[in-house]
């Protein structure tokens, strides 16, 4: 709301603010993303349901967990009662509903708030997940690009060869494979990650990390992308305008291909980051990062729910935004469908 | 991860160049590659499925859940134990033997129920009136942005491990992506005009369903299950290395790896063994796809 308010603000005059508020409210980009965020309701209300169901499902024994074998019945009743797990599921649902929408994720069964629990550890997930998608997407568009310029020649096939072992190493037989070489072997980074504090701490803590999640994702991006570039270069129209007017063929690649392929590469980037935060579970387990990932993993053994709750709404969420990524940039910023549409 | 790769990353169709401009040899050298492309991964993958389902029943291999103390950690091309021991004494070989049952087992059984489950939930959504189609998607949908990982841990957790439920967790994972695929590509074949020309001649709509959509999603199926089994046996992999898979001394890769890292700088072959076993199973299955996927020039 402030945003759209300082817009208006800086727009100026009331004539202005009409008409380019009507331009944006006609604009193919706001309708994509109105109705992607209105389809989104649905999807969270039936995530959080799903969770709630299936962390209800669980033995439900959380008060006996906590309070140890010993306690008596009265006591594990009483922390029943207080955890609110004596009410039927509909009502802990709706109860837990409303506590969301005024923004509070309600107490672990450790008592403390997820809030808290969420704003420390989601920053170490989401940086990692950062840092694996930057590398790995870079990285992709370097080694596709070379790879495209000449179709089946040495580079391309020693990227095809890299790509195809990206895509059929487990992320934790990597993440092994970095351990033994590059914490063990050649100490240069920890085997277990620290807390990331600063830069160094980042670039520490966090590489080997990134990269285990990373190599996956760039065999993936570098396949995609070649594929792309390659079939660009071979039947689009506008490729064989600008070898006809003597461009370049870098030129022709980078400036003509390169930028339309971006937006394949967005879309898969925004369909893939909702299994992200899956391999980020595993790997951050592994490294012993102090994120959410790791945090779910010792929510489920735990059996604490809301715990659970708040991060699998944390992962919908990401997947949610991942999927309006991934729409905008295929029905609203790719040239090739954009026109494609408007001349059909 | 999870999500299976997108149709669009594989394919790259080429237009066939002028015959004029073939000779011969090259000609030749192609259709060669292309033979090798197929070939090759086929006969890996025979020579892994026989060594893990034909080779236990004329060899007596020894036992893969307990050993002798007494020959333990032997090291690879000892006697006896031609890949060695781990710390138990369990001879390493059988266990990859009988890991590698699990993980091809598991494998195909979720991609199928992925595929009768998914796949008809795709086509219903596809070819159905517009509010089927909206409340399909919506629940694939949710299926998709809800973190599978939870629902397999909770399974696992719930019901305690064993090979079925690792089954039931991860078709978690495949359902809604069969389901996506399904739906794109039946989308895409009930625009064609043999339907609308089957429509329009009155053949009843589960008959054009029948016999004509579901011939043609079948190709776009097949590659589907092929790199689906190669995801799901590094999922599976991943449940029993965090512990909420099969469990040991029942043996699998996954949990060979997560027993392997205890020891990891001292004898990492305990970590490579299984590993390579993932990653050539998996490999051969990507490039089978790749090469059917080719063949069939399915997008």
């Amino acid at each position: 709301m402030a945003l759209v308010q300082q817009i208006q603000l800086q727009s100026g005059g009331s004539g202005v603010r009409g008409a380019s508020a009507r331009r944006i409210a006609g604009s193919p980009a706001l309708r994509v993303v109105g109705r992607r965020l209105l389809s989104a309701i649905p999807v969270l209300i039936g995530v959080t349901l799903l969770t709630f169901a299936v962390m209800s499902v669980l033995p439900n024994d959380t008060a006996q967990a906590v309070l140890g074998l010993n306690a008596s019945p009265a006591a594990v009743a009483a922390l029943n009662r207080t955890l609110g797990l004596d009410q039927p599921f509909w009502e802990r649902y709706w109860h837990w509903l409303v506590n969301v929408l005024h923004g509070n994720l309600g107490t672990s069964i450790q008592g403390q708030s997820v809030n808290h629990e969420l704003a420390i550890h989601v920053p170490t997930t989401l940086l990692l997940l950062l840092y694996a998608l930057v590398v790995s997407v870079l990285l992709a568009i370097i080694v596709a690009t070379v790879a495209a310029r000449r179709p089946n020649g040495i580079l391309d096939r020693l990227s095809l060869v890299v790509s195809m072992l990206g895509l059929s190493t487990a992320p934790y037989v990597f993440a092994f494979l970095l351990i033994i070489v590059f914490a063990v072997k050649l100490a240069w980074f920890p085997v277990l990650s620290g807390p990331v504090t600063g830069p160094v701490s980042f670039f520490k803590n966090l590489t080997l990390p990134a990269c285990a999640i990373g190599f996956g994702l760039f065999a993936i991006y570098t396949r995609l992308l070649r594929a792309d570039l390659v079939e660009q270069m071979q039947r689009e129209d506008y490729i064989v305008t600008a070898k006809a007017k003597g461009v370049p063929p870098w030129r022709v690649l980078i400036k003509h291909a390169l930028r339309n392929s971006m937006f394949t590469l967005i879309t898969v980037v925004g369909l893939n980051l909702g299994g992200l935060v899956g391999a980020a579970a595993i790997i951050e387990t592994i490294f012993q990062v102090q994120g959410i990932g790791n945090d779910l993993l010792t929510g489920i053994s735990n059996r604490d729910a809301p715990l659970v709750e708040g991060i699998t709404l944390v992962f919908a969420l990401v997947t949610v935004l991942g999927n309006l990524l991934a729409d905008l940039a295929y029905a609203v910023l790719d040239p090739r469908i954009r026109y494609g549409s408007s001349t059909s | 991860m999870a999500a299976p790769l997108p149709d669009i990353t594989l394919a790259t169709p080429v237009p066939p160049p002028l015959p004029s401009l073939i000779n011969a040899r090259r000609l030749r050298s192609q259709r060669l590659g292309r033979a090798l492309r197929l070939w090759v991964p086929v006969g890996v993958l025979i020579l892994m499925l026989a060594m893990c389902f034909l080779l236990p029943l004329v060899v007596t291999l020894p036992s893969a859940t307990a050993g002798n103390i007494l020959y333990n950690n032997e090291p690879p091309f000892s006697p006896g134990h031609w890949l060695g021991t781990n710390v138990q004494g369990v001879d390493i070989f059988s266990q990859l033997v009988y890991g590698g049952q699990v993980a091809f087992e598991i494998g195909v059984a979720v991609t199928l129920i992925g595929i009768a489950i998914g796949g008809t939930l795709g086509v219903i959504a596809g070819y159905g009136s517009g509010w089927v189609d909206a409340v399909i998607s919506r629940v694939l949908d949710i299926l998709i942005a809800f973190p599978a990982l939870v629902l397999a841990l909770v399974i696992a957790e719930g019901l305690g491990p064993s090979e079925f439920h690792v089954i039931l967790a991860l078709s978690a994972f495949g359902i809604p992506a069969v389901g996506r695929i399904t739906r794109g590509t039946t989308l895409t074949i009930r625009g064609l005009p043999y339907i609308t020309a089957a429509e329009l001649s009155g053949t009843r709509r589960w008959r054009i369903t029948v016999r004509h959509i579901l011939p043609n999603i079948v190709p776009a199926l097949v590659t589907f299950l092929l790199l689906g089994i190669g995801v799901v046996i590094i999922l599976e992999g991943a449940l029993d290395f965090l512990g909420y898979g099969i469990q040991s001394p029942e043996p699998s890769w996954g949990n060979m790896i997560a027993n392997g890292q205890q020891v990891l700088t001292a004898q990492p072959e305990y970590v490579l063994i299984p590993s390579l076993a993932l990653l050539i199973t998996v490999a051969s299955l990507n490039m089978l796809g790749d090469a059917l996927r080719e063949r069939w020039g399915t997008q």
